[in-house]
């Protein structure tokens, strides 16, 4: 009894504290589409600069299949169904994972659908990207705060989220002796440089693919190879 | 002339993504009750790092050093930047001054301390990226082009289907059969056993109810869209020395798939 009494203020303060835009549930779609906003011009500056998205090299690789020519449909797929996933799960416990939802599904797969139907001026264009992205948050934030407002968080189900994260951050371990592999296939050199890379790497309790790809650059840039 | 669109498009993209990483952090300690944007490891994390500056600083700086490898050498800056280098550099920024651990559960400061970082890091990362010597992207490119494809091709696929397997008999079922079919397809099983993994899940988590009927039907949904604009009805048909009706070859001809 005494306990119930000690927590009922930390209660009401939580309720104090839903009511302004930093802790309310009607302003979570504005914080989603500016994150959204941000994701989705990063993707933009990935397609016109080479550098900027924000996530790994291995999901980025999928997009970067598609702008050199293959198909964009393993990014599509794998970005939209994380996507679903994610807005499903997030609003049920209360936290959006930004990884799943945002970094890769609307910094990946929202970008890859539209290219694949071929419409690049979402994210060619650098201000119709933030416009775009923004858009595309707001939409998922009003989504998550219907279902949370709906539902009644009748359902337990995380649809397996879980499951396809860790087999993501499985992927993510093999990078770094398949870049080793590809580095030794380069040349000589740049297979060294890899080596003594990732292993100072592991020492140091890093990543490998790290230090593999900062060896080969370095081997790179005494002994440059053709492309 | 480039440089400056680079270091203007930086700056705002790494504002514009940094503020909500913040407000969502600060957001995620006062979760389920308020709705946050985040991740369960951020959260476990900055509690782990809680209070001490200089440790929220060393844990970012860890991430840090990784995501700018890969950003020089694929332009992705890596999930880290927003889970980890973000929201505790600007842990550690809030709490310089009094080594309050109170300030990082602050949305409002969170996410200004969070907008400043975003845009330094995103235009620090994408200028050192851009401004390489032309050799050292050519072996990026030579190194990281295979691995990637064969991470994608092979690895990614196989990964996610014996997570599906081993995950139940449900999914690893749907997980099969869809893998199969997306790889068939769409030309990468990964999309197909993901959705398979989904479908599985849900219905052992919650049983056949609204939601999964809807996703299964989502997902038979997709696979004929993408089927039939991709063509591979009609190949299908040649394959198996089966004739292709005129109806199907028009069929695509108005729809234009």
């Amino acid at each position: 009894m005494i306990d119930k009494h000690e927590e009922t203020p930390i209660y009401e303060q939580n309720l104090e504290h839903t009511k302004n835009f930093w802790y309310a549930d009607w302003s979570f779609p504005v914080i989603v589409g500016l994150m959204s906003a941000g994701v989705f011009a990063g993707t933009s500056m990935y397609f016109n600069y080479g550098t900027g998205a924000f996530n790994e090299v291995a999901f980025v690789a999928m997009l970067k299949a598609g702008m050199t020519g293959g198909s964009y449909g393993a990014a599509a797929a794998f970005g939209a169904s994380f996507l679903f996933a994610r807005v499903l799960e997030g609003s049920l416990d209360g936290i959006l994972d930004l990884g799943g939802s945002i970094l890769t599904g609307v910094g990946l797969g929202i970008p890859a659908i539209l290219l694949s139907m071929g419409v690049k001026a979402p994210i060619q264009n650098f201000f119709l990207a933030i416009l775009t992205g923004m858009l595309i948050g707001l939409i998922i934030g009003g989504i998550i705060y219907s279902i949370r407002h709906v539902t009644l968080k009748q359902s337990q189900s995380t649809f397996g989220a879980d499951i396809m994260m860790g087999a993501g951050n499985d992927t993510g371990r093999f990078l770094g002796p398949l870049i080793i592999l590809s580095a030794a296939q380069a040349s000589i050199p740049i297979g060294i440089g890899a080596i003594i890379g990732s292993a100072i790497f592991y020492l140091w309790k890093k990543p490998i693919a790290g230090g593999a790809i900062i060896g080969a650059m370095v081997m790179g840039l005494f002994f440059p190879i053709k492309l | 002339m480039q440089f400056i669109t680079i270091l203007f498009e930086s700056l705002i993209v790494g504002a514009l993504v940094g503020f909500p990483v913040g407000v969502g952090a600060a957001r995620m300690f006062n979760a389920p009750t308020v709705q946050a944007l985040g991740a369960f490891r951020t959260l476990g994390e900055m509690n782990a790092t809680e209070g001490d500056p200089l440790s929220h600083f060393s844990f970012g700086l860890g991430f840090f050093f990784n995501a700018w490898a890969s950003t020089v050498a694929a332009g992705s800056f890596t999930q880290d930047v927003t889970h980890r280098v973000i929201p505790n550099w600007a842990a550690a920024l809030l709490m310089i001054k009094n080594h309050d651990e109170k300030a990082m559960h602050d949305a409002k400061k969170m996410g200004i301390a969070s907008a400043i970082i975003g845009a330094i890091l995103v235009a620090f990362l994408n200028l050192t990226s851009t401004s390489l010597p032309h050799s050292l992207q050519v072996t990026a490119v030579k190194v990281l082009v295979p691995a990637a494809t064969l991470l994608i091709n092979t690895v990614m696929p196989v990964i996610f289907w014996l997570a599906a397997i081993d995950a139940g008999k449900r999914s690893g079922m749907f997980g099969t059969i869809f893998g199969g079919l997306a790889q068939l397809i769409m030309g990468n099983a990964v999309p197909g056993v993901v959705l398979g993994i989904l479908v599985g899940k849900g219905v052992d988590e919650s049983g056949w109810n609204k939601i999964t009927r809807s996703i299964l039907i989502a997902t038979i949904t997709l696979f004929i869209l993408s089927g039939f604009f991709r063509g591979f009805d009609v190949m299908m048909l040649k394959q198996l020395n089966i004739g292709v009706p005129d109806w199907i070859i028009s069929l695509h001809k108005v729809i234009g798939g």
